[in-house]
């Protein structure tokens, strides 16, 4: 588009056209070219998440996955659980679902899961999720699924995020203990940084944490940011 | 009148900038087209877009406890179709494909804001009567899985983008020769009778020396023709044969349009909104409406089949076609700012005869291809729209 605007602006500076013309031309150019390269707001969110995650230690103290249980909102809950057929109304069993679990693992793999991780600014690969499955509690869907590391994770320090990049689905971390590192070595910490408030919240660890090294880097204004420290 | 001219100016930008913003700024790039990972979005909320996406999130968190609350008590559901008019209208000025394609369609054909309202409301209508159909059939009568109906919305999606890259493609084919049109008259007319600086110019560039001789005789024409009667006349009657190539309908409108604007621009600036009103013009605008409007929100569709659950399917159709209202009066502001935006430019260039056109045909020939680009990326996934809940 920048390259059709300046082909407009050429063509009409070859064939003399005067000042405010050309000054016109150019503003629209600007304008057009700073509204793309701002590359600003995309979606917003449809679907809610309140999510509760374990970072799993091996007993040789690596990590070797996250286990994800996400509360979906009142709304979404509804809509996923339409028209699937139950015993007895209003009451979803595991298997009734096991289904749409099913679904959700093959629809979430073409979004990474939201879930990203992070050692030394390098990626960490997941393997395909494990032990999957849906529950129905307090009119609310919770998702339960375990993501392993493809190769389980010896650093010293892990950074973990969960997003969705384009805001369809607003994850938030749940408000009570949202993160456990299950099986870690005793000096192995964590802290927490939540997108709405935008405070690290340290639970023993400074925010320092984020601020040096390859943390530093993580942008994402609303994603929950999770970093493991294991010295 | 320079004043008058800088305010004129003034406005136009702004108006422009709002367009373009608009477009750009909700349809905008989602991923990196290089592969690379995605850029994190941290520089987009906050501001007004972060505002916008606050007042709309707190809308429609709103909407399902009001649906649980209409259960009890009735007149919760004034409380629904109020919470649903406010998402509506910010919902609109929010991210979507649907008022980047009708304005820029405004723009590239001579249409009315009276008529870029009328479309406005037409394919907002079009969309909550498309989100009611499917939740209806899908939920209501056949009580489908939502991954069914999702796979439904996916189908209608493509449709959709499909139908966008292609009504592009035919607005630059046709928008794009009138440019072509445009330059090349204003070459043709000016060079003979331009300053020594411009036969300069031509004198640097052989290939446009050319121009008027091999278009000496139709160039003797347009002269003629281009000083009695206004820019447009000019360039459409001189483009008629490139109007012959389109696909039949095309031709068909373009020329009809094309004729009475050759009789009626002699005298007049610009065409009366009656001399749009024919049925041709219409059709022409519903099809960009057509393109549009046959995808539905995510959200209606997320309301719909949450009020169906509740026991108040009604309830949720009433929400979504209030819903649509409140989308049309943010589409149609927008329309009118780019409809608006484009009469301006049009009186500011009115009194430049051949340079006035050039630069109204190049607008309309960029509104064209911002159709165009649209569509494609829309297909190919570069552009962002609002994705359809399928998880």
């Amino acid at each position: 588009m920048r390259t059709l605007f300046s082909t407009v602006l050429t063509v009409l500076k070859a064939a003399g056209v005067d000042a405010l013309m050309r000054r016109l031309i150019h503003l629209l150019s600007i304008s057009v070219a700073l509204a793309i390269g701002a590359g600003a707001a995309q979606a917003h969110p449809h679907v809610w998440v309140t999510a509760a995650s374990e970072l799993i230690f091996a007993a040789d103290g690596s990590i070797t996955g996250v286990r994800h249980a996400w509360i979906f909102d009142d709304m979404f809950s509804t809509y996923a659980l339409q028209g699937i057929k139950t015993r007895k109304k209003g009451v979803y069993s595991r298997e009734e679902m096991a289904p749409l679990a099913q679904t959700n693992m093959e629809s979430l793999k073409e979004f990474a899961f939201f879930t990203f991780a992070r050692v030394d600014n390098k990626k960490q690969k997941f393997a395909d999720p494990i032990d999957y499955y849906l529950e129905y509690k307090d009119a609310a869907l919770v998702l339960h699924f375990t993501l392993p590391f493809k190769t389980p994770i010896r650093a010293k320090q892990l950074a973990l995020e969960i997003f969705d990049p384009s805001y369809f689905v607003d994850f938030s971390l749940q408000k009570k203990d949202p993160i456990h590192l299950v099986g870690a070595p005793a000096t192995c910490t964590f802290a927490i940084q939540r997108p709405s408030d935008g405070t690290t919240i340290a639970q023993k660890l400074n925010e320092d944490t984020f601020l040096n090294g390859a943390n530093a880097n993580f942008g994402a204004m609303f994603a929950n940011k999770i970093s493991v420290d294991c010295p | 009148m320079t004043t008058s001219r800088q305010i004129a100016l003034s406005c136009l930008v702004i108006a422009a900038t709002c367009l373009v913003a608009d477009g750009a700024l909700h349809d905008a790039l989602a991923q990196n087209p290089f592969g690379g990972a995605r850029a994190a979005p941290d520089a987009q909320v906050g501001g007004i877009v972060g505002w916008l996406l606050m007042k709309q999130s707190e809308f429609y968190r709103q909407m399902s406890s009001t649906i649980r609350a209409a259960k009890a008590d009735g007149s919760a559901v004034w409380t629904l179709l109020a919470i649903s008019f406010a998402y509506g209208i910010f919902h609109a000025a929010g991210p979507g494909h649907g008022k980047t394609v009708i304005s820029s369609y405004l723009v590239a054909n001579e249409e009315t804001a009276r008529r870029g309202i009328a479309l406005s409301f037409v394919s907002a209508l079009m969309q909550s009567l498309i989100a009611v159909l499917i939740v209806g059939i899908g939920a209501w009568l056949l009580n489908v899985t939502a991954s069914t109906m999702c796979g439904a919305e996916r189908v209608i999606e493509i449709a959709s983008y499909t139908l966008i890259a292609a009504f592009g493609i035919r607005l630059v084919w046709t928008k794009g020769g009138s440019f072509i049109g445009a330059a090349r008259s204003f070459y043709g007319r000016s060079t003979p009778h331009m300053a020594p600086v411009l036969a300069n110019a031509a004198a640097l560039h052989p290939g446009h020396d050319h121009h008027p001789h091999d278009h000496g005789g139709p160039g003797h024409h347009h002269h003629h023709h281009h000083d009695h009667a206004s820019a447009h006349a000019t360039v459409l009657h001189e483009h008629g044969p490139g109007h012959v190539h389109p696909e039949p309908h095309d031709h068909h409108h373009g020329h009809e349009h094309d004729h009475v604007h050759d009789e009626h621009c002699g005298h007049s600036h610009g065409p009366e909104p009656a001399q749009l009103a024919g049925p041709g013009g219409w059709r022409r605008g519903l099809s960009a409406v057509f393109t549009v409007g046959i995808r539905p929100c995510s959200g209606a569709i997320l309301v719909l089949v949450f009020a169906l659950a509740q026991g108040l399917f009604w309830a949720g159709i009433a929400a979504t076609f209030v819903m649509g209202l409140g989308t049309a009066i943010t589409v149609a502001t927008i329309a009118i700012l780019a409809v608006s935006a484009k009469g301006l430019a049009r009186r500011m260039t009115a009194s430049r005869e051949g340079s006035g056109a050039l630069l109204m045909r190049g607008i309309e020939f960029g509104a064209a291809g911002l159709v165009l680009l649209f569509g494609v990326g829309l297909l190919l996934g570069y552009v962002a729209a609002e994705r359809v809940t399928c998880f």
